[in-house]
């Protein structure tokens, strides 16, 4: 079963992310670099994107004559998609589990992040008409 | 550059989308497929996904012996990835051209939507990272 695990933040998340030291980050990305190779290592992990942060994002709508409309505001609460997993296991308690390893990967001062990991299964095959 | 074009929806937006016609639906899958078979054919396309439903959605937190602590209960006005694009194209204007064409993705009755797109850049991979 393919699962994606997605990291997701708002954007004082973001700036408060972009303040760690270079040493708090390195340890971070230390520790997801370790889970992804674990995950290579099993089988279960099938791909993995980082995204540009907020102040790049658009929302894009077609107008009638096909040319974009794009707009840069977003509300402040607004959840920003930063990066994903796909992974391919057996049950969706591992699908869990990895997102805990994930969510505990240590912030500033080596702390857990704790930060909170959605999990979400890929839709399943349209219905033969 | 890489780019992801995103479709986001709240709950409420889903439970429209569940009753549609099947006409409806129909209509609208096949100009998804068409448009994701251009996207190959023009070679920008990278991959697509479509997620699951939100009701089957979790988040997961670690709890302090590291176990996973898993709660499926959202704000109603979060927003739930959908489905996504990844493409590969020459710059954001693009980018924000092929997302127009998304949008209009056509609704119930064969109405050209107007459905909002979330573009972004995509920086890669953890190798591409240089991790």
């Amino acid at each position: 079963m393919k699962y994606i695990l997605l990291m997701n933040g708002t954007k004082p998340g973001v700036g408060t992310y972009q303040a760690w030291t270079k040493t708090d980050s390195d340890t971070h990305m230390a520790v997801l670099q370790t889970i992804n190779k674990e995950l290579s290592a099993s089988g279960e992990f099938v791909a993995t994107q980082g995204l540009a942060g907020p102040d790049e994002a658009s929302v894009v709508r077609g107008q009638k004559n096909g040319v974009p409309v794009t707009d840069g505001v977003f509300p402040e609460s607004k959840e920003y998609l930063l990066g994903y997993w796909i992974i391919d296991v057996e049950t969706p308690d591992r699908a869990y589990a990895i997102a805990s390893r994930i969510s505990a990967a240590p912030g500033p001062g080596g702390v857990p992040t704790n930060m909170p990991i959605e999990v979400r299964q890929f839709a399943s095959p349209a219905p033969k008409s | 550059m890489k780019y992801i074009l995103m479709m986001n929806a709240t709950k409420a937006n889903f439970d429209l989308y569940a009753k549609w016609s099947k006409e409806d639906l129909q209509r609208n899958v096949a100009f998804m497929r068409a448009f994701s078979k251009e996207l190959k054919d023009s070679g920008v396309f990278v991959a697509t996904e479509g997620l699951g439903w939100p009701n089957e959605a979790k988040t997961v937190r670690a709890g302090k012996d590291g176990e996973p602590i898993t709660d499926g209960v959202f704000a109603e006005s979060k927003e739930f990835l959908a489905g996504y694009w990844i493409i590969d194209v020459e710059g954001p204007e693009q980018a924000y051209k092929i997302a127009a064409r998304v949008s209009a993705a056509p609704g119930p009755g064969g109405t050209r939507g107007s459905m909002p797109i979330e573009v972004r850049q995509v920086l890669g991979g953890f190798a591409d990272l240089g991790l």
